[in-house]
């Protein structure tokens, strides 16, 4: 049989004998017979779009051939808005990737997009199942304001959020493009600055039925998890920061328990946790399943999918309790797409799909869990009493104590805090879409029309059942020796903290409702005149309205509603000169009357240099060359504060309780009060973005394709809060205008090399990268003077971060008694910060740009696939580089008591921190301390630490079964295969996955080890 | 393709009903809650979290554990500072009071003058009768003096905010620049006559209106702000010169006024009348089924005073500040029963405070000619004469016998007693007890919730207090004037006006007799070591400053006393001190420990920093001296 890279069987491959006439076509699952004349006989594949092999016959009976896309074809078609172009007369800026390399061990899709999608900068924060999504912004931030800034995603033509694009799974992929430049996404108008995701859904094609079914069986650990030093040091250093800074403190910790914890003695009256090890498990099993039948017949075809994902929490979760609430996320959808041939002329395409997660969990989900392994205190109590110390009592005997004695409060026990009761979440999308397609051919060749609309609504609601844990100390009977408990909440005289229940309870948590519905009509006209000069047109009109059950507020639950004109015009003269204009004109119901409508144009130029007659002779080498220009406006209504929906109105609470007051003898006379949230200013309006790309598309040996694109961005009308609106003003909130401005630049590369390399073996390698810089040119702030001039952020980066300049610690107390001030109570040991403007002490004013933005200005990607015969192999890495990231020191900070929480001790800290008799002054911490110390924590250079990093992002060693077996077991093809993702990552930094930067203490990134088989019928 | 127009009003999502800020005006209903918006900026002066002057000054210490989140507790600790001002009332950023916290005076003055001008249109809550209306501009008018008034005490010079300026006004409207010190005190007090006009003598509905503003409470404001405004700190404070804005205005006067002593007297006595003749008299606690000795029934009127609900000496008290968290921090625990978060007794007046108030006889401890406390860890033995004040038997020190009933009313220590309303015997013989050493029931071995000079506040917890879970505290409604106040400033501005006259002897010694005291004159001739004392302005200046500190000491006046008298460069500078409160013996326990080596800077730190920020922000304004 003949089959692709990716395993699919290939219909109408052209089989023929070398230098001979005998040939046949393969059939519709890719079989071909064939007889040749002799062992000698060397068979040639040969098929629009692929590579053409050849393969010696020898003695084999049957032979399996795996063809290549040939790249120097430019046939392929890409999305484009609203519609689909040729790859070749491609003008504007867009990237396409085929949905093969977005597949990947994961049930999230926003996670393989960086270092894959040219022109995509993202970034993943945190590894846990429900809250893993990347942020992903389209050529970097470009944007400063409190608005939208990550990329309107269609799927289907359907606005989506990137969760719904999280659950998508590249098997129902039919096409991906990222729209990046102002010709590919003026078209969009007011939703498109931020750059355009399209996404399309495969549909069914005439023939018999086919499944294809893919299962995953998956391994998942944490890349990196911060590590927590052990028990005995925690305790001698909690002594060592308490006497630190006051020498006349009692202690925390008495000799004789530090020395029996130390000697191993009983841990129930000895506690010794490690509540990272009784909290998380190693690892976890996570599965996935897809499964999709299409076929159809001329009139009527479908393609129906449907999806099972299985992801687990790392929760250590025993059966102390008959519900476990360890993280389980089910995901399911049902996707089915129904292409209709109502008349000859027209078609009509229904597109049904469900997407439903059930999720339960923890109460406050895995992060407050890995976030409780750090803040609880590990020598205070066991995590539970065994049921043997009092076999009468029917509820768990947790271990408790008050966090200092007297204080009243009880700490915190993690172990409890994670079973007492469990979290269920259940979210559900439904979307209905119908679209109708109306050749118009018969009034005038080319012309079409169509119409589509959909209706999406969207339910979340989320519940919690808990118990109140009870809890217990205990202590030993001096004349038995036996453990006697003794309850500390049981609601009795001197009972502390909430008092225990040995039942459920429930709390019904937030829903959420909404509910979008579209219609777009368009007509277009397409049509090549005398050979040479194609033309065509399209213009589309949209509405949209969206609205909320839950809003909060009158105005926030009026209707969001959009409506555009769109329209695009191309001329192309000989496939060498290539013209383009679009335009958007769109209204936003948040702006006053007279501000509604934007227009929002572009234009482009390409030319195809390689079909200049000139050029001929360089063909063999250079089989392709385009040059791009394209320039245009786009804009944005979704800016500023979500709550502020309609800026030309004033938002006023008439019954304002904190702004009330009582009277009366008894005090029993109030009202509310009356306060503003928002004063009216019909002034704002859009937010606007000129856009300019100029690229270069270069194709090499027919088998590397290089294409760079080189854009600048000028973003303004930016919504700010004016900075020259004092406190004597006396308003209570800020206004806005719309005066920020930033220019963004950067480029981007991506390069694929396709070849087959023997009759064997074939490769495929590809690179890209993303370079995206910013600059602020206006910005609402401070009028600085000059001497404090590096105090603007006018003309630094969107996420430059700001802070103090660390030059080391103090030596002693008399350095720091012979500095300028700095905060609070400093002593030795603690950061020593420079006095940038010299005025004798460390103030905001001494803070200056520090370190590299904070999201990163680099992204790339490379890696390949080497196949041979039926085996192939691919690896994939993916960078990030030029960025800055902070370590938040009050949230590490040791010993700090906080409520009913006290924190535990990184290791980093215990083994690197400045002590009396280690004077260290570049440690990595300060001087200890039991409380959050104001000076160490300022943002500073102490605490930045670099984002680069570069790991191995993927792994997969796959194996195409050949036909002879497939067949045995009954299938038509078979692949099993065993891939990874997150399997190392190399950076300068250690404490967590660097990739998390501020977020390490969350939920780690998952490393997935994954054995899958995908095969069809 | 669906046509345009109808798409333009595809966009009109709004009703025309979406509330706007002109429905606040429309009804008296809906006017009367943007009348109580307007009281909402009140500073909530019974917190101790947000009262400035208990906190940041001499007169209450704490440990620094508990309430850590206080910035006023860091200012008395020396870490006030320019970059990020603690306590920013100007730009209302600060952990303070009001609405959510916020100290946003400047936001609750332009609701003042929003509802000023709408409620001066009659078009506007037609409903609304014509008695009614004004008496509401009248407390409007006050509410906006006294936000100006609480700005001017602590930053000196300020911009004048008389009409709102527009929101979209440009850069430099917006700039305002500070006004004169004696202009803002002029304007001020203007309005505050313009107020008294319009407001009623007292109040007539007191089940819904008890804590409104009244006549006498507007003369009373007044009196405090000619009696600063006359007083050393802003009354040709040589320190000034050179205090310009940008534009060359001098902003204080700089040379002394001795007229501004005439008014502030005059406005005192005004005052006085205005709430003698509304029913205003100094509180007495009255006798009951109890049977209390004349010792007790003088203590429960010198705490009862300020703690009586609604008592007649009240002159304004504020019931959107309420003290149950007050007395929860000074409450201490009296017997073993009780446990720490009920009586948390926080709140530690250091040693400077029990120095400070009289001997038995009525004159400082330093010059009663007839007791010796020179020797401060001296310890006494309690005998019967002094039970009504501490335990018989009970070894204490030396400092605590022999004192003025003031002493005994306001301060608890180690072995005093504290007669409440539910004590064991019935009776205030044999009453509750405090036991203060380290691991005593009222002593420090208390987690966080601990005690650091062994001295706690009686004077501002109820007499009703009980160890109960229901309701222990009765609370009170923060009084802002009492008639002994205003007694006691028209005494100091009569002397400084005219000497010691009659009538500043009377006044004071009004004050004094509630205390259980013999008059200045009677007390100085037969127990001072300077008998003549009071017979000068200067000597009577001393006295009578003495007698505000004690009258009024944890009341929050102290602070604010110290700065405009020009004493805080002296006081401030003392160390704060207690006993040894980690002390388990008698012995270790009756040393005296340094809480902190208090520094004050002058004259930097007698007026607030405006934020280096809002200086960059606004360069109209100018810095405050120092800063």
């Amino acid at each position: 049989s003949v089959k692709d890279n990716n395993g699919t069987p290939l219909l109408g491959v052209n089989v023929l004998e070398k230098g001979t006439t005998n040939g046949v076509a393969a059939d519709f699952d890719g079989n071909y017979e064939i007889k040749v004349t002799d062992n000698e006989a060397i068979l040639v594949f040969s098929f629009v779009g692929y590579q053409t092999k050849e393969i010696a016959v020898k003695n084999e009976t049957t032979i399996n051939a795996v063809l290549i896309e040939d790249l120097s074809e430019l046939d392929e078609v890409v999305l484009v808005g609203f519609g689909k172009q040729k790859k070749e007369s491609l003008v504007s800026s867009i990237t396409s990737i085929s949905p093969g390399e977005l597949k990947a061990p994961t049930s999230n899709l926003t996670t393989m997009m960086a270092g894959r999608v040219a022109g995509m900068i993202a970034f993943q924060r945190s590894g846990e199942p429900g809250a893993n999504n990347s942020d992903f912004f389209i050529r970097g931030l470009g944007s400063f304001g409190a608005g939208k800034r990550n990329p309107l995603i269609l799927i289907d033509g359907i606005e989506s959020s990137p969760t719904d694009m999280a659950r998508l799974q590249p098997d129902d992929i039919e096409s991906f493009s990222v729209l990046k430049d102002a010709a590919a996404a003026s078209i969009y108008g007011a939703r498109g600055a931020n750059g355009v995701v399209l996404i399309s859904t495969k549909s069914g094609k005439a023939g018999k039925v086919k499944f294809d079914f893919r299962v995953e069986n998956r391994f998942s650990s944490n890349t990196d998890n911060f590590k927590i030093a052990d028990n005995i040091t925690y305790m001698k250093l909690a002594n060592e920061a308490t006497l630190t800074r006051d020498p006349l403190a009692p202690l925390p910790y008495s000799q004789n328990k530090i020395e029996r914890t130390a000697a191993g003695a009983n841990p129930l009256l000895y506690p010794n946790n490690n509540w990272i090890d009784q909290l998380i498990k190693d690892y976890t099993w996570n599965q996935a399943f897809n499964l999709s039948a299409s076929g159809g017949a001329e009139k009527a075809q479908y393609y129906v999918a449907g999806t099972f994902n299985v992801d687990n929490g790392l929760l250590n979760v025993n059966g102390l309790n008959d519900f476990n609430n360890n993280i389980k996320l089910y995901n399911y959808s049902l996707r089915s797409n129904i292409n209709l041939q109502l008349t000859p002329t027209t078609e009509g395409i229904v597109r049904l799909y469900g997407q439903f997660d059930d999720y339960t969990g923890p109460i406050g989900g895995g992060q407050r869990i890995f976030n409780s392994a750090l803040y609880s205190n590990p020598v205070l109590f066991p995590n539970v009493y065994p049921e043997s110390l009092s076999p009468f009592t029917t509820h768990p005997m947790f271990g408790g104590a008050e966090t200092r004695p007297g204080s009243g409060v009880l700490a915190q026990n993690p172990y409890a805090e994670m079973v007492r009761g469990y979290q269920v979440y259940k979210n559900s999308t439904l979307q209905v879409q119908l679209e109708l397609k109306q050749d118009l051919g018969f009034w005038t060749e080319g012309l079409s029309a169509r119409a589509m609309g959909y209706i999406r609504r969207f339910s979340f609601f989320d519940v919690t059942r808990s118990y109140n844990p009870f809890y217990y100390s205990s202590r030993r009977n001096p004349e038995n020796g036996e453990i006697i408990l003794n309850v500390l909440n049981d609601g009795s005289e001197g009972s502390i903290g909430t008092t225990g229940t040995e039942f459920l309870d429930y709390n019904p948590g937030n829903k959420r409702l909404d509910s979008r519905i579209y219609l777009e009509t368009a007509i277009n006209y397409n049509r090549t005149f005398n050979d040479v000069h194609s033309v065509s047109g399209m213009l589309i009109n949209l509405i949209s309205s969206y609205q909320t059950g839950n809003a909060g507020s009158l105005q926030a639950s009026l209707p969001s509603r959009n409506h555009g004109l769109s329209g695009r015009f191309t001329y192309g003269y000989d496939n060498r000169y290539l013209f383009e204009f679009n335009f958007g004109y769109n209204g936003s119901e948040r702006f006053s009357a007279g501000k509604r409508y934007g227009y929002f144009p572009s234009i482009g130029f390409a030319y195809r240099i390689s079909n200049e007659d000139y050029f001929q002779p360089l063909k063999n080498v250079v089989n392709d060359l385009k040059l791009r220009f394209t320039f245009g406006e786009i804009g944005n209504d979704e800016i500023g504060r979500q709550e502020d929906r309609f800026f030309y109105l004033s938002n006023v609470n008439l019954n304002d309780g904190t702004y009330g007051a009582s009277f009366g003898e008894e005090f029993g006379f109030s009202r509310p009060g009356v306060s503003t949230s928002r004063y009216s200013n019909p002034n704002i309006t859009w937010e606007k973005s000129k856009q300019t790309n100029i690229g270069l598309d270069v194709g090499l040996f027919k088998s590397l394709t290089i294409s760079a694109d080189y854009f600048k961005q000028h973003r303004f009308n930016i919504l700010q809060e004016r900075s020259d609106v004092g406190s004597t003003l006396g308003l209570q909130v800020t206004p806005s205008t719309n005066f920020g401005e930033v220019e963004s630049k950067g480029f981007e590369l991506s390069m694929d090399y396709n070849q087959q390399l023997s009759s064997s073996w074939w490769t495929s390698l590809r690179a890209n990268m993303t370079y995206s810089t910013s600059e602020i040119l206006e910005f609402a702030e401070i009028d600085y003077p000059n001497e404090l001039s590096y105090l603007k952020r006018k003309g630094n980066s969107i996420a430059q971060g700001y802070g103090l300049i660390a030059e080391r610690l103090f030596v002693d107390d008399e350095e720091v008694a012979n500095s300028p001030t700095q905060f609070g109570d400093v002593r030795g040991g603690d950061i020593k910060y420079r006095d940038v403007n010299g005025d004798g002490a460390i103030t905001d004013a001494d803070r200056v740009p520090i370190g590299l933005p904070t999201t990163p200005e680099l992204i790339y990607g490379f890696g390949g696939t080497i196949g041979y015969k039926d085996f192939d192999f691919s690896l994939f890495f993916q960078g990030s580089a030029r960025s800055s990231f902070f370590i938040r020191p009050n949230l590490i900070q040791p010993f700090f008591i906080n409520g009913s929480s006290e924190s535990g001790l990184l290791k980093a800290i215990a083994d690197d921190h400045w002590s009396e008799s280690n004077r260290n002054v570049y440690a990595f911490w300060p001087r200890l301390s039991t409380q959050q110390e104001v000076n160490n924590n300022q943002p500073s250079t102490w605490w930045m630490r670099n984002g680069a990093f570069l790991r191995l992002k993927n792994i997969e060693f796959g194996y195409n079964a050949p036909k002879s077996i497939a067949n045995k077991i009954g299938l038509e093809n078979l692949r099993v295969y065993a891939s990874a993702i997150n399997v190392a990552v190399w950076s300068s930094f250690d404490l967590w996955d660097p990739e998390q930067g501020a977020n390490g203490l969350g939920y780690p990134i998952q490393s997935v080890y994954n054995i899958g088989l995908t095969a069809r019928l | 393709i669906i046509s345009f127009q109808s798409c333009e009003s595809h966009l009109d999502v709004v009703p025309d009903s979406a509330p706007t800020i002109d429905n606040a005006f429309t009804l008296r209903n809906e006017a009367e809650k943007y009348l109580f918006t307007c009281y909402s900026y009140l500073p909530k002066n019974g917190d101790v979290r947000f009262n400035i002057a208990m906190l940041a000054g001499d007169e209450i210490w704490k440990n620094d554990i508990t309430l850590d989140d206080v910035s006023n507790f860091e200012i008395a600790k020396g870490n006030q500072r320019a970059g990020n001002p603690l306590v920013n009332v100007w730009d209302g950023n600060s952990y303070g009071a009001g609405p959510n916290n916020n100290f946003d005076i400047f936001d609750g003055i332009r609701h003042c003058n929003i509802f000023i001008e709408k409620m001066t249109d009659r078009n506007n809550a037609r409903d609304l009768d014509e008695l009614e209306r004004t008496r509401w501009i009248g407390e409007v008018e006050f509410l906006k003096a006294y936000y100006h008034y609480y700005l001017l005490r602590m930053y000196g010079p300020i911009p004048i905010i008389d009409k709102n300026i527009p929101i979209e006004a440009s850069t430099d409207e917006i700039n305002v620049y500070r006004a004169p010190f004696d202009e803002c005190v002029s304007y001020i007090s203007d309005l505050l006559d313009q107020s008294a006009e319009k407001l009623p003598e007292s109040i007539e509905d007191i089940t819904n209106e008890l804590g409104r503003i009244t006549k006498p409470i507007a003369l009373g404001i007044k009196a405090k702000l000619l009696t600063m405004a006359a007083s050393p700190l802003f009354n040709g404070n040589p320190d000034y010169v050179g205090f310009v804005d940008s534009q060359g205005t001098a902003l204080m006067n700089t040379t002394y006024d001795p007229q501004k002593w005439r008014k502030a007297a005059d406005a005192a006595l005004a005052a006085i009348q205005s709430a003698e003749a509304s029913g205003n008299s100094l509180f007495y606690f009255e006798q009951n089924q109890f049977d209390l000795s004349e010792t007790t029934l003088t203590k429960l009127s010198i705490r009862q005073a300020i703690t009586e609900r609604w008592n007649p000496e009240i002159v304004w008290s504020n019931p959107n500040s309420r003290t149950t968290n007050l007395q929860y921090y000074c409450m201490v625990p009296v017997s073993a029963d009780y446990n720490h978060t009920l009586a948390q007794k926080i709140l530690s007046p250091p040693l400077k405070m029990a120095k400070l108030f009289y001997t038995k006889n009525g004159v400082p401890i330093n010059e009663d000619k007839t007791l010796n406390f020179t020797n401060e860890t001296e310890l006494r033995l309690a005998t019967a004469e002094d039970s009504y004040n501490i335990e018989e038997g009970f070894q204490t020190a030396r400092i605590n016998f022999d004192r003025e009933p003031r002493f005994y009313a306001d301060l608890g220590f180690d072995g005093s007693t504290f007669y409440k309303r539910d004590s064991p015997s019935k009776s205030d013989e044999n009453t509750w007890v405090i036991r203060a050493k380290y691991n005593d029931y009222a002593g420090s071995n208390a987690g966080v919730l601990y005690n650091v000079s062994g001295y706690y506040i009686k004077k501002l917890v109820d007499w009703r207090m009980t160890n109960s879970t229901g309701e222990p505290y009765r609370s009170y409604a923060w009084p802002e004037i009492r008639l002994a106040d205003l007694y006691l400033l028209y005494a100091e501005a009569l002397n400084e006006a005219e000497g010691p006259t009659a009538n500043v002897l009377e006044y004071a010694n009004r004050v004094r007799q509630r205390a259980g005291l013999e008059g200045i004159a009677e007390s100085w001739t037969n127990f001072s070591v300077n008998p003549s004392k009071y017979t000068t302005k200067e000597g009577m200046r001393e006295i009578l400053h003495q007698e505000r500190l004690i009258e009024l000491a944890f009341e929050g006046q102290r602070f604010w006393d110290l700065r405009r008298w020009k004493k805080a460069s002296e006081e401030l500078n003392k160390d704060i001190t207690g006993w040894n409160y980690l002390g388990v013996t008698q012995e270790e326990y009756y040393q005296i420990r340094t809480l902190e080596l208090q520094k004050f800077v002058a004259p930097r730190d007698y007026l607030w920093p405006l934020s280096e920020n809002t200086l960059l922000q606004n360069p109209n304004l100018v810095q405050n001296p120092g800063w």
